[in-house]
């Protein structure tokens, strides 16, 4: 699917600017010269209503190649998320991401920020990417929830939004 | 199962063997000539009978198989080999489940191979979903649509880079398999055309039960069995594995010992042999110590511990004082604590070294005694020229392959006998072993030293006596471990 990588992402700009679920974020980074790089998104989820994610607001990067919408983009939160599923770098693993597992061409921007937050509250223990969070998940729930709700402080939502939009 | 199995032989017995006919009357001779070569080689060789099996005879085969499940269910081709393939090609049972189960609708929606939901069409033109422009648009029963170049990219970045044979939809929650049919249609690539179809046969190999791809070096034929058991097999271009884990035939040691013994050679052979030279653990809390300096007054490093120590005897420091150039402690009884501590730890050690050196031994003379071959053949050249007929020299050829298998036999006789907990029944093993082995240190020494020296009748004859009797007493040992196998004789420490 070369070349149409360009095409489907400023198309993916168009649906987002359109229609996008509340509290979410999806822009591309300008270039220097004030035009778009439609390759490298930054976004943002907001943490689940009644899930101790609840509140923050938590940044990640969308990075596609040129191979996109073959390839999926590689999702990175900045600064790393302490959760089970992201690894140290803050590269989210989950098989919606995996081109050899449930990535399909037809999925967009929407579904996989979707699909991210979702994992947020529904770590997947078969696939430990970290192993502080997975340690602490798996012996100690209670403390836990409170190094999330920590995260969810930290990231609040209003100050974060600030950051990205100005 | 091996009732499933006698039911499958009495339904299809009779139309197998016309189908069978008719292949061979308009086939090729080659194919027919070649199996019956290989069948001939088992007999020769008293070895049990397995099937090679050429990439086409699989594709016919599979082709065969689809074709008898797709005249009682009636779907097509490419859905009837999906069907299959999510039953492990075992038809009975596909059937079986395709009968009892209430809903055919749902059955056929579970296997993938009819949409869950169906789009509703959108009227006049839209665009593609993937690459957003607008152009004529196709897609499958599920109505999820996508233009051509789009399809093709995916279904061959699936086939090339993915190795997939089976390939969801491309819409994102949409379950449904394409068909073969649908696959074929899109793709124009002859070489993409090639990758799906071996990735199909792959497929079918690798999720049925009775067949198992040969591992030999660029073989590319797959060997069927009548159960599936571990026993060895023989492909046509040589290799004689085991069928259920496909390493070399590795009697009597079974397929799961063999596994951890393999990894356990892999992981840790080199590191034991350099813990064992050059350290020792810590009296007080057990950790490997590696002496870096002449000082024989120790210190271990582990925070935890600090222990101070003497190299030497093992006893705590304290002690020695300034008297350590006198120490003879011998009978301190905390040093000698240590010391037996210590020694256990290295007892286990050296009991792996030694299995593991025997192990790796055997393997090595097998590797070098391939040679054997060749000094054989001249050998053999040479006494045809001396009055010995062509068959009467044979004896050679078949010293040099018996040697060879008793050397296999040995190698996974250490790897047996790593694992084996001591009782009567292992001494009796240890004894067949030990026979067994120094008898074929005779055989093989006949080969490459006596070869010149003796007067050719007396060597057959001492050649002759000594490989039946190798061969006899391999029998016995390989006898004795399956009997003990069957009657649960054989304890085992892991």
């Amino acid at each position: 699917m070369s070349g149409i990588a360009a095409g489907r992402l400023a198309e993916e700009r168009k649906h987002w600017r359109k229609d996008h679920p509340f509290g979410f974020i999806a822009k591309p980074v300008k270039n220097a010269d004030g035009t778009l790089n439609l390759f490298n998104w930054e976004c943002a989820i907001p943490g689940r209503k009644d899930t101790i994610w609840e509140g923050g607001l938590y940044r990640i990067r969308m990075l596609f190649k040129d191979d996109f919408p073959s390839t999926p983009p590689k999702c990175k939160f900045e600064p790393p998320l302490f959760h089970p599923n992201v690894y140290p770098s803050g590269t989210v693993c989950l098989s919606l991401l995996d081109e050899n597992k449930d990535w399909k061409p037809s999925i967009s921007i929407k579904q996989l920020l979707i699909g991210i937050q979702d994992l947020l509250n529904n770590p997947n223990i078969e696939d430990p990417a970290q192993a502080e969070a997975y340690q602490i998940y798996c012996q100690n729930r209670v403390e836990y929830e409170k190094r999330v709700k920590k995260e969810a402080l930290k990231y609040g939502a209003e100050a974060v939004q600030k950051q990205m939009l100005g | 199962m091996s009732s499933d199995d006698e039911i499958h032989m009495d339904d299809s017995d009779s139309d197998q063997e016309e189908i069978d006919d008719a292949c061979l009357s308009d086939d090729d001779g080659i194919a027919l000539e070649s199996h019956e070569q290989t069948s001939k080689d088992y007999r020769d060789n008293a070895e049990p009978e397995n099937e090679v099996l050429s990439h086409d005879q699989l594709e016919m085969e599979m082709k065969k198989t689809i074709a008898d499940v797709q005249a009682v269910l009636q779907v097509k081709t490419g859905t009837c080999r999906i069907l299959l393939h999510k039953y492990k090609w075992n038809k009975e049972s596909l059937l079986e489940r395709f009968y009892e189960h209430p809903d055919t609708t749902a059955f056929l929606i579970d296997a993938q191979v009819i949409p869950r939901h169906t789009e509703t069409l959108p009227v006049g033109e839209s665009e593609c979903d993937i690459c957003c422009m607008v152009s004529g648009l196709s897609g499958l029963s599920c109505n999820h649509r996508a233009c051509t170049p789009c399809w093709i990219s995916y279904l061959t970045n699936k086939i090339v880079e993915g190795g997939q044979s089976e390939i969801e939809c491309m819409a994102a929650n949409c379950k449904l398999l394409i068909e073969d049919e649908k696959v074929m249609h899109y793709i124009t690539d002859p070489t993409v055309i090639a990758s799906y179809r071996r990735l199909i046969v792959a497929s079918y190999v690798e999720t049925n039960r009775l067949l198992k791809w040969c591992p030999g070096v660029d073989c590319g034929k797959a060997v069927r069995v009548a159960h599936c058991e571990p026993r060895l097999v023989v492909c046509s271009c040589g290799s004689r594995f085991c069928f259920s884990c496909g390493n070399d035939w590795h009697e009597p040691v079974n397929c799961r010992l063999l596994k951890l013994w393999m990894k356990k050679c892999s992981d840790d052979s080199e590191t034991s042999n350099w813990i064992n030279a050059n350290t020792k653990e810590c009296p007080k809390c057990m950790i490997t110590i590696e002496k870096d300096g002449g000082c024989n007054h120790m210190t271990c490093k582990n925070t935890a511990c600090r222990f101070e120590f003497c190299w030497m005897c093992l006893g705590p420091w304290e002690p020695h004082g300034s008297s350590w150039y006198n120490c003879n402690r011998f009978d301190d009884s905390v040093a000698k604590t240590a010391r037996d501590a210590q020694e256990v730890s290295r007892a286990n050690l050296q009991r792996y070294l030694f299995y593991y050196n025997r192990y790796m031994g055997h393997q090595q003379s097998l590797r070098l005694e391939g040679k054997l071959y060749a000094s054989v053949k001249t050998k053999m050249e040479q006494m045809q020229t001396q009055s010995m007929s062509w068959i009467e020299v044979q004896f050679l050829r078949k010293a040099v392959d018996i040697l060879s298998e008793c050397r296999r036999t040995l190698m996974f006789t250490y790897a047996f006998a790593f694992y084996l907990k001591r009782d009567n029944n292992s001494i009796i093993f240890e004894t067949n072993q030990k026979d067994l082995e120094m008898e074929t240190e005779q055989l093989s020494g006949f080969l490459e030293r006596d070869m010149d020296q003796e007067n050719l009748v007396t060597l057959k004859q001492k050649v002759q006596d000594k490989y039946r009797y190798v061969e006899h007493r391999r029998k016995i040992l390989l006898d004795h471990c399956a009997e003990g196998a069957e009657q649960d004789l054989w304890v085992f420490n892991e």
